[in-house]
């Protein structure tokens, strides 16, 4: 085999002086060792959260030996599934409730303070563009420690549990319409609101009837993403939380695996992940339907370049 | 952020804004001088509420008392601030039983960054340059972990990593170890893996940003100069791509300062605490707080510049585009 | 056949675990200063609103109110606009019964069948820790029964938040508990509590790697030895580590205020971290152990007779031989205790007091007992009984008792209470000394 392979390597050198590795002589040629390395990757960022979806269907309790297939962790266990253990099922419902309720709150406020930054720009809306965007990369955990010992101690009146998380996750969410609201107004300049006006539309009728349709993509989108995101948080509402009830399923997925792991905590997360990608695929569509007929581009690159 | 731009540009923008408000008055329609701060007040007031007002309470406790039962007392005045348990604080990190904690916070976070670099770059290189029409693909591919919880994607490695999982199975396969190696029972090397593998893709993405402004006449100009390959990329690619580096650095490094669930997931041994360890253990231990903010403050103190830097660069980013 | 096992598998929630009271107690039982007591006596706002001037309460003193040991027992005061309920008044009926519980520490078919004989509804309300529980309580949570620790009592009575108990609806605390419960030192006359469940803490081990000879000869000193490196566990938990620390080094006060002591304590533990690469859990006893992920783990009794129910095979007889349980012979050791009140705002007192006397009954006690792995402090309840007798509803197989064979030591018997040492209040700042020895561990530092 070590022969068989050596002795073409050796006949061919000649014929390429430059270099003694033939693909490293022609750069464009295709590189493989590079699309090996993305593959291999790829594949390692994606296979071990695949091994713990399809271990959500293991039989026995195990979440490291294959015991055949069933739903048991699913629905079948009557106590200890996802869908009927009693403290996982309320779980899913604040997982979706603090997503809801943080979207729809966090996505217009977002919007018209990226429409007011983008036309005011006065000292305050720069001022205040900073905190956003100093909540959004701050590390999680000190946002989310200050705003509980802020909760306890100065703006006592807030409760801890969901008014409390939903107020933390939007703190910091809001950077995502911001950034992709102004984004996009950046794209679609002021031409047509002035068109509008010209043609004797008031201002709240020409932000109405023509910037925010405009602006629809970009609120799915960040919609999506806000959802997607809130849904997933952890650190924000562990802090925030207050009874055991409150805890959406990110929090119970935290303290199974630190206590008694079962692969209804694998189904558990495999949950969140569909109706992340769900929502966020929703969310992709919407986006390329609204903005068909315009630049084409790919739409993933563009979706992702409003994600950083 | 846009402030230096601004004192420059004032004067003619604002001859501008007094024409086309000019023009439009004669056209009988404009936005009243409330009309757009309007917009903007629910964020700010949002902003000061919640964001100016934790910071400012994290002062108050840090700074401030504790009643006998040694609940954190608040005190908002600064001038009656006591800075006593903070400097009690920074004995602790200077020199002191914290010390081991913080060198080994820089160590995990330097190294787990660095290796997330040496992995990350070739392949957002890769996509940038070589995707082709693949790119859609890739770029999905390359997101998709964002959408995955990143509990999920620990929790995934929990069992990967127990000692009879398939890490195991396989190394001890490929002869690697010749017994399973306990990758749970407390090793750093465990929780840097953890972090590389959690962060990356938050890396690849704005590096790859970067790699795929880079015009390409720019690199046929250096090879039409005579420049080798590797020189091209050294001399050319790499200085391009620096903005994109250091974002992406930035980007993963300030969360994992404040990482604590990676290491209580996967290593759960004091060998291994990390600074956010020791601020979750002032939030589940009570009693704690003025020490919980003083630490928020040190890590505050540590990640200002990285964190300025990078508002900076986005701000700049988003001026370009 | 495998049925009743499978049964007892599934008793447990995949997430109960986390909030399970014990662990819970890794929280709350450093955490007893936490809400400020003038918040809880005043029942009213947060600490943060109070003017500073509170915090010039003088160093070295007990606190406002005296804190229980066993030999300087506490009598808990009876206010005059908090009295116990009459006597013989008719259970409320039709009513719903709020229980204000940690999460998973009760089995809900004992709650089921309470409610079956009362005609009643329940509602289940948790709570993560002490702090957090009182706090609400201080709020306006309504609850007719609660289940706080016993370094909570002076904080909870002195703030007006229990109600004192009437004993004649409560036959079952004389006829069935241990006599030192009649009259127990943290509550003298039981005037607010009564006994829900009882623990001790001691070593527990795989006999599969471990002899019990072994075992028995080197006692706390399994957790430091190097032979078992990378398989040793500690409880995560303050007071539990530093004080099997101390119980090692023959410390008879495991609630010593000094400093030296309890750097002793501090230093033994640091010890453990290159010497056995220690880490610090709260599952490694019920699930880890049974795992073969540690061979040693510092043990709550509870704690491993629960471990019986997450054996990998639950299906192979005998499998329970590989747990194995230290306690010290002489049965002086660290042993605690978790109690039953009910809320000075109740609703339906006259129910709660059924209920309080319905869990010491025996059947349902003994029910609860098998679902929960705690053992409550009956008379009745001795060795034979749990290892061997056929009882309870959730007892594996029906056969062998509740209490796998292999870990006799992990059945709680009245003389280890009557010797044992309990963890209890200590006054704020020397509570501080705790916790700062055990975050100095926790940072890995000192060594």
């Amino acid at each position: 085999m070590k022969t068989a392979t050596r002795e073409p390597v050796a006949t061919t050198t000649p014929t390429t002086p430059r270099s003694h590795i033939p693909w490293f002589g022609n750069p464009w040629r295709k590189p493989r060792i590079l699309e090996a390395i993305t593959w291999v990757y790829l594949a390692w960022s994606v296979l071990p959260v695949t091994i713990a979806v399809l271990f959500s269907f293991n039989q026995g309790r195990s979440r490291s030996s294959w015991q055949g297939f069933s739903l048991t962790w699913w629905w079948e266990d009557p106590y200890e599934s996802l869908f009927r253990n009693p403290l996982l099922r309320p779980a899913i419902f604040q997982s979706f409730r603090l997503a809801i309720l943080t979207t729809l709150i966090a996505v217009p406020i977002g919007t018209a303070f990226a429409i007011g930054l983008d036309r005011w720009r006065g000292r305050p809306a720069t001022a205040a563009n900073f905190s956003v965007l100093m909540a959004f990369v701050v590390p999680e955990i000190i946002l989310g420690l200050a705003l509980f010992l802020s909760f306890e101690h100065l703006l006592t009146f807030i409760p801890l549990g969901t008014v409390a998380q939903v107020i933390g996750l939007v703190t910091w969410q809001i950077a995502y319409a911001v950034i992709i609201v102004r984004a996009r107004l950046l794209t679609i300049g002021r031409e047509y609101e002035e068109a509008a006006m010209d043609l004797g539309a008031s201002p709240t009728k020409s932000i109405r009837r023509v910037l925010l349709p405009l602006l629809t993509p970009a609120m799915f989108a960040s919609a999506a993403i806000v959802f997607a995101d809130s849904i997933d948080d952890f650190v924000t509402v562990r802090y925030l939380s207050a009874a055991s009830d409150t805890e959406p399923l990110s929090v119970k997925i935290y303290n199974a695996a630190r206590a008694s792991p079962t692969p209804a905590v694998n189904a558990a997360a495999t949950f969140m992940l569909i109706s992340t990608f769900t929502i966020i695929t929703l969310g992709f569509i919407a986006y390329r339907v609204l903005t068909r007929g315009q630049r084409r581009e790919s739409a993933v690159k563009e979706f992702v370049s409003l994600e950083v | 952020m846009s402030e230096p731009e601004e004192g420059t540009t004032t004067p003619s923008r604002r001859e501008a804004r007094r024409v086309r408000r000019a023009s439009a008055k004669q056209r009988g329609a404009w936005y009243p001088r409330w009309f757009w701060p309007s917009f903007a007040t629910p964020a700010i007031v949002w902003q000061i509420l919640f964001f100016a007002a934790s910071f400012y309470v994290i002062l108050a406790i840090a700074f401030g008392t504790q009643d006998f039962f040694r609940n954190p007392l608040p005190v908002f005045q600064p001038w009656w601030w006591d800075f006593s348990t903070f400097t009690d604080q920074l004995g602790r990190i200077f020199g002191g039983v914290y010390q081991d904690v913080y060198l080994r916070t820089f160590g995990y976070v330097l190294t787990a960054s660095l290796t997330c670099l040496l992995i990350g770059y070739p392949i957002a290189y890769f996509v940038a340059r070589y995707g082709g029409r693949r790119k859609g693909l890739f770029l999905a591919l390359l997101i998709m972990p964002f959408w995955i919880s990143y509990l999920m994607r620990m929790y995934a490695w929990q069992s990967l990593l127990e000692r009879d999982g398939y890490v195991n199975d396989v190394l001890t396969f490929l002869q690697v170890f010749q017994e399973p190696f306990g990758w749970l029972e407390g090793h750093g090397i465990t929780v840097v893996i953890g972090l590389v593998y959690g962060y990356m893709p938050y890396l690849i993405l704005p590096l790859y940003g970067q790699l795929d402004r880079i015009d390409q006449s720019q690199l046929e100009a250096g090879r039409d100069l005579g420049a080798s390959p590797a020189r091209t990329f050294w001399r050319v690619t790499l200085p391009l791509s620096k903005p994109g580096i250091l974002a992406g650095l930035i980007i993963i490094t300030l969360p994992m300062f404040g990482d604590y669930y990676t290491n209580a997931l996967l290593s759960q041994s004091p060998r291994t605490t990390m600074i956010g360890n020791l601020i979750d253990l002032t939030y589940v231990t009570p009693g704690l707080a003025a020490q919980g903010a003083s630490l928020v403050l040190t890590i505050v103190v540590i990640l200002i510049v990285p964190m300025l830097w990078y508002l900076r660069y986005t701000a700049r980013a988003a001026e370009a585009k | 056949m495998p049925e009743p096992r499978e049964h007892l598998l599934r008793r447990r929630g995949p997430t109960s675990e986390l909030s399970r009271r014990r662990f819970l107690r890794a929280s709350a039982s450093t955490a007893i200063a936490l809400p400020s007591l003038s918040a809880v006596l005043a029942a009213c706002s947060k600490p943060g609103t109070e003017a500073p001037e509170g915090a010039t309460a003088p160093a070295g003193t007990t606190g406002p109110y005296p804190l229980a040991r066993t030999d300087n027992p506490v009598t808990l005061p009876i206010h005059d606009d908090i009295q116990p309920i009459e006597d013989n008044l008719p259970v409320e009926t039709g009513a719903t019964l709020k229980i204000y519980n940690w999460a998973d520490y009760m089995w809900k078919k004992v709650i089921n069948d309470f409610c079956e004989e009362f005609n009643c509804d329940y509602e289940w309300t948790t709570f993560n820790n002490m702090s957090e529980a009182i706090q609400k309580m201080s709020t306006g949570q309504v609850a007719d029964v609660f289940f706080p620790t016993v370094d909570q009592l002076g904080k909870l009575t002195y703030g007006k938040l229990l109600q004192p108990l009437n004993l004649s609806y409560i036959p079952n605390l004389a006829a069935n508990m241990w006599p030192q419960y009649q009259n127990p030192f943290y509550d003298q006359e039981a005037r607010y509590t009564v006994p829900y469940t009882t623990y001790t803490t001691g070593v527990a081990y795989r006999r599969d790697v471990i002899p019990d000879e072994e075992a028995e000869a080197q006692g706390y000193d399994l957790i430091w030895n190097p032979q078992y490196s990378g398989k040793v566990g500690i409880y995560d938990d303050a007071r539990e580590s530093l004080a099997m620390a101390m119980r090692r080094a023959g410390v008879d006060d495991v609630n010593t205020t000094d400093e030296a002591t309890i750097q002793a304590a501090k230093d033994d533990l640091v010890e453990l971290i290159d010497l056995v690469n220690v880490r610090t859990t709260i599952n490694g006893v019920y699930v880890k152990l049974p795992d073969g992920v540690y061979d040693v783990h510092q043990s709550w009794s509870g704690d491993i007779i629960g471990a019986q129910w997450y054996l990998s095979d639950l299906n192979t007889p005998g499998e329970t031989d590989i747990l194995g349980y230290w306690y010290p012979p002489d049965n002086v050791g660290v042993v605690g205790n978790d109690v039953i009140s009910i809320p000075a705002n109740a609703e339906h007192p006259v129910l709660a007091h059924a209920f309080l006397n319905f869990m010491m009954d025996e059947t349902h006690a003994f029910d609860n007992f098998t679902w929960n792995g705690y053992q409550p402090p009956l008379t009745s309840m001795n060795p034979e009984k749990l290892i061997e007798a056929e009882m309870g509803a959730y007892a594996p197989n029906k056969g062998p008792g509740t209490v796998p064979p292999s870990v006799p030591r992990a059945v709680v018997t009245e003389e280890m209470f009557d010797k044992g040492m309990w963890l209890l209040e200590l006054a704020p700042e020397d509570e501080l000394k705790w916790q700062t020895a055990w975050e100095e561990f926790q940072a890995g530092a000192g060594a």
